[in-house]
């Protein structure tokens, strides 16, 4: 009993430790704390609750002793003979309303097809139920998405689905540093930026402006000439919104701001490089560069 | 009164048999290079006859019409006259009816490489098959009926009801869903369009699977489990009950196919509710043949053909199960394009159909040839090697459609989709794709074993082609005394009960076709929507011809993950002039109902010509031969009358200048390509195919770029 209470303890140390180290340990490590906190008090309650019958065993027998009773009352007492066991076979005729092989006789029909011969069993009593249950889902079904009309339709669930996809998303933006848009983005020339930046080119920009960005169905993005505009901000623009006229992709719904951001500087970092297999120049000079923002 | 001598016709029921196998191990084999096909594409042999796109259709085909086709007139021809106690009425219609139907299917080979299709699910054969295909469905059905009528048994068995139900419900689904307009030998258009057409086929599409592949195997199993276990069958009323109940409900759940389309809200929620109460109705069957195995339980430890009608029930009972529970919107929307049904399907196929055709083929062909089956160990073998190819196939296929349908609708906190690239997901899966063609190569090898077995039964044994039986003549009907139930009045009236059937069937029919067939507020129509252009209807065409239905879909579901991953979700006004629908069933790539404008020309270009080009890994194969066929536009003129027959508003006289505007805008497209240095004539198939690509879902557009 001493080492359950210690264990016991120890959980409720780590339940309310873990609750208030919000910001040491990680969310789902929580979690995995938590589960494992709850399986092992289901483990000690069952324990316990063995511990219990044990117990009260030894009670009835100490207490029965001492009223008298002899060793084989008491065991009489404490091990009722237990009941035949049915055979297993008649079980499941209880469970599924069958009645026993040995009346079938009675129940045969004696019309035969070609030898097949029909017993006259009613249809299973659980099966009509399944039967009825199904009908009653079925019309509570129509009655609540087309008469009380407390189910939502298709619309109306997305609807309900968009609004709660922004109420999280806002919530999540006003408490990270991932607002960035054509307006706010900065040039840098972070190491760990562009090499993000440069992962998410490969994966995604590759295709069509070629592995050094020298330009294959799309133009070369590493010379003096730009279709949209050479500025980061430009650039930003042309990510995110696409041009459809030309072939661009719009990336709003797969790459986020900062993710586009990180490509647009790793873009900018390329100007210049001299790529092999460069594609001719496309659009207008543009060589009036913004100004780099402060490395950090 | 004497008792009357007449001989079974054995021959047809061997014949039915063999083509039972030989088509089953083609259409499997088939199946088998088409799994391998979705991780190595290289498998089409670089060909286009060989490619997913169009031998997916003979696959399913092939397995359906041809190895199931087979096996249940296979199964008919031997327990119809047994029951009947008289020889088939005709021995020329069974002949007919056999080389028929073979030559049906050797038409569906043909045909479906060469890009033949109406791309209807399991109604891709065009017109002049359907009409074959209703020809020899009559002669079956005289054949049938023929037999009925000369019967020296008074009473109808249940298995007869099955098969009657059989016949007149796939006569109507058949003749329904084949109303095409001809515009040439090998193609024709849909009279239905859009949200209309998709009723139309997924009634269909629902009610072959219930009238093809579920109601004449429960008939064979009433016939053959009780001769195969010697036991009785367990309840007749449960017969009666579950028979009637099952093709009344069965026919109303076709819309649980179309559930978040633009098909009516009313209609999905009937489609939901009537798949729901089906679960009982179905498992009718399951427990009427499990329970008529009581007291013969022991038989099934070493009766191989006990064990696989077994399995076979059980599977059943799995996939009638499932198959309510995936109809649920909420499961629906989760499982719905996914691996998940591939799965679903193929536990009913392999399982409940498979494995009941192979327990009837080993019990049928050595009591016809007079012998022993030749091996039992074989037989075993293939039952457990089966047994094991089911689960190596489904389990994967679950995995796969969970991981993959997961993926697909994990968002990041910053509200942007997890996975925005569909070829992620797609390459996550290729591992259970390996797996799931190693179990179908199990279960094939199972499928050819059985077929040496059954081959050296038949060589140790000879035919009985007819074999003698005699039973007493029927007394006149007028002089039997009054039945006790009418059901067993019904029972003594062959063409009644057709009727009955027939009316049961034509009442969830009516009320969920009509409606959206004839009332016009069904469809909201929307201004901006115009036909395609003559190119656009060309490509259309090659899309079709190409099979890109079987991996795309083209309708967007109003869900986040999806209009976020597409755009804007599909409008049933968007759909009103595609003759046929393309929405397709299943999402191997990408949803394309909203691909026009999402790239430039240059890139579906060097997409469709090897698609790693541009989607490193994409397991799609190469369409480089769209590069080097020239499109063919003498049939423009007969494609622009034909629409214009349907409804579609292009003006009078169209027609004739239909093809300048073709080559416009086929000029319009071959130089936007020179522009990116890529040469190719105008008049080549791929510059059709762009032209439809990147006309798909831009006319809602149309409405939001007058303002930006």
């Amino acid at each position: 009993m001493k080492y359950c209470r210690i264990i016991l303890m120890f959980c409720l140390i780590t339940i309310t430790g873990t609750a208030s180290a919000d910001n040491l340990i990680a969310g789902d490590v929580q979690n995995y704390l938590a589960y494992g906190a709850i399986v092992s008090m289901l483990l000690l309650i069952v324990i316990a609750l063995l511990v219990l019958v044990r117990t009260f065993n030894v009670l009835t027998k100490v207490v029965l002793k001492s009223e008298g009773y002899t060793d084989a009352q008491i065991q009489a007492q404490l091990h009722p003979p237990k009941k035949a066991k049915k055979p297993k076979g008649e079980v499941w005729n209880k469970l599924l309303s069958l009645r026993p092989m040995a009346e079938e006789k009675e129940l045969l029909i004696e019309h035969d097809y070609d030898g097949i011969q029909e017993l006259d069993n009613p249809i299973p009593g659980w099966f009509m139920y399944l039967f009825y249950a199904t009908i009653i889902f079925a019309g509570g079904y129509l009655l609540n998405y087309h008469v009380f009309h407390t189910g939502q339709l298709q619309y109306e669930e997305y609807k309900t689905e968009m609004a709660q996809a922004d109420i999280a998303k806002k919530l999540y933006l006003s408490k990270s540093a991932n607002q960035v848009d054509e307006n706010t983005v900065k040039l840098v020339t972070d190491p760990e930026i562009l090499k993000a930046g440069q992962v998410i080119f490969t994966q995604n920009c590759k295709p069509c402006h070629g592995e050094h960005a020298e330009g294959n169905v799309g133009p070369n993005l590493t010379d003096d000439f730009w279709l949209h505009g050479g500025k980061i901000n430009d650039l930003f623009k042309t990510i995110k919104y696409g041009v459809q006229s030309k072939g661009m992709p719009t990336w709003e719904k797969q790459l986020s701001p900062k993710q586009i951001a990180d490509v647009a500087n790793y873009i900018k970092s390329l100007h210049d490089t001299h790529p092999a297999g460069a594609k001719e120049p496309q659009g207008v000079k543009d060589v009036a560069d913004d100004k780099l923002a402060s490395t950090k | 009164m004497q008792p009357e001598k007449f001989y079974y016709d054995n021959k047809i029921v061997r014949n039915f048999g063999i083509a039972t196998v030989l088509w089953g191990i083609i259409g499997m084999t088939v199946g088998l290079i088409i799994a391998i096909q979705l991780y190595a594409p290289g498998m089409n042999m670089n060909n286009q006859y060989t490619t997913y796109g169009r031998i997916r259709p003979l696959h399913t085909n092939a397995v359906i019409f041809a190895f199931v086709g087979n096996a249940i007139f296979m199964g008919v021809y031997y327990s119809l006259q047994r029951l009947l106690k008289a020889r088939m009425y005709s021995d020329w219609l069974s002949k007919i009816h056999f080389w028929g139907w073979q030559l049906i299917i050797v038409s569906a080979v043909i045909t479906l490489p060469l890009g033949f299709t109406t791309s209807h699910e399991y109604a891709e054969l065009e017109w002049p098959i359907d009409i074959a295909i209703t020809l020899i469905w009559v002669v079956f059905g005289i054949n049938m009926f023929g037999t009925i009528f000369k019967r020296r048994e008074r009473h109808l068995y249940v298995a007869i009801w099955f098969y009657i139900a059989t016949f007149v419900t796939i006569a109507v689904l058949h003749i329904v869903n084949s109303m095409e307009l001809p515009i040439s030998a090998w193609k024709s258009y849909y009279i239905y369009a859009g949200v209309q057409d998709a009723l139309v086929q997924w009634w269909y599409g629902h009610n072959a699977v219930a009238f093809f592949l579920t109601t004449p195997y429960l008939g064979m199993m009433y016939y053959f489990l009780p001769k195969m276990a010697n036991r009785p069958i367990y309840s007749y009323k449960l017969s009666i009950l579950h028979f009637w109940a099952l093709i009344f409900i069965y026919i109303w759940a076709g819309p649980h196919h179309l559930l978040y389309t633009t098909l009516p809200g009313w209609a999905q929620s009937l489609g939901i509710a009537f798949s729901i109460m089906l679960i009982a109705p179905s498992w009718g069957g399951m427990i009427n043949g499990l329970l008529t195995l009581r007291g013969a339980w022991d038989k099934v430890r070493d009766d191989v053909v006990l064990k696989f009608m077994v399995v076979g029930l059980t599977a059943y009972g799995m996939a009638t199960f499932e198959g309510p529970m995936l109809s649920l919107k909420q499961v629906n929307g989760f499982a719905h394009f996914s691996d998940w049904i591939i799965a679903h399907v193929h536990v009913g196929a392999l399982g409940w159909n498979g494995f009941l055709t192979f327990a009837i083929l080993y019990w049928v062909i050595p009591r016809i040839y007079k012998t022993e089956l030749f091996s039992k160990k074989l037989s075993a073998f293939h039952f457990w090697i089966g047994t094991l190819g089911i689960l190596f196939y489904a389990i994967p296929m679950y995995w796969a459609g969970f991981t993959q349908s997961l993926m697909l609708k994990e968002f990041t906190p910053e509200g942007m989709l997890k996975y925005p690239n569909f070829l992620e997901t797609t390459l996550q899966i290729l591992p259970m794709h390996m797996m799931r063609s190693a179990g179908g190569a199990m279960y094939l090898l199972g499928v050819i074993v059985m077929a040496y077995n059954l081959a050296r039964t038949m060589m140790q044994g000879s035919l009985v082609a007819n074999e003698a039986a005699q039973a007493m003549p029927l007394a006149p009907a007028n002089t039997v005394v009054k039945e006790k139930s009418w059901h067993r009045t019904l029972e003594r009236k062959p063409i009644q009960m057709m009727i009955a059937a027939l009316l049961v069937i034509l009442v969830g029919t009516f009320i969920e076709l009509m409606p959206t067939l004839t009332v016009k507020s069904n469809i909201p129509t929307i201004a901006s929507v115009k036909p395609y252009r003559p190119l656009e209807l060309q490509g259309r065409d090659i899309y079709i011809r190409e099979g890109c239905v079987n991996c795309h879909s083209q309708t967007v579901r109003p869900f986040r993950s999806e209009t976020e991953r597409y755009g804007e979700y599909s409008k049933a006004g968007e759909f009103v002039y595609d003759h046929p629908f393309l929405w397709g069933s299943k999402r191997t790539g990408p949803d394309l109902a909203r691909e026009g404008e999402k790239y430039g020309n240059a890139w579906h270009y060097n997409h469709l010509m090897d698609p790693r080009l541009m989607s490193p890994g994409s397991i799609m194969p190469n369409y480089d031969w769209l590069i080097s066929q020239t499109l063919d536009t003498t049939t423009t003129r007969s494609k622009i009358n034909a629409m214009r027959t349907l409804g579609v508003p292009y003006a009078l006289g169209y027609e004739n200048i239909a093809n300048q505007d073709l080559d416009k805008q086929a000029n319009e497209i071959s130089d936007n390509l020179a522009k990116d240095h890529i040469k190719v004539k105008s008049n080549k198939e791929i510059i059709a195919i762009i032209a439809y690509l990147q006309r798909l879902g831009v006319d809602i557009k149309a409405n939001k770029t007058g303002n930006k």
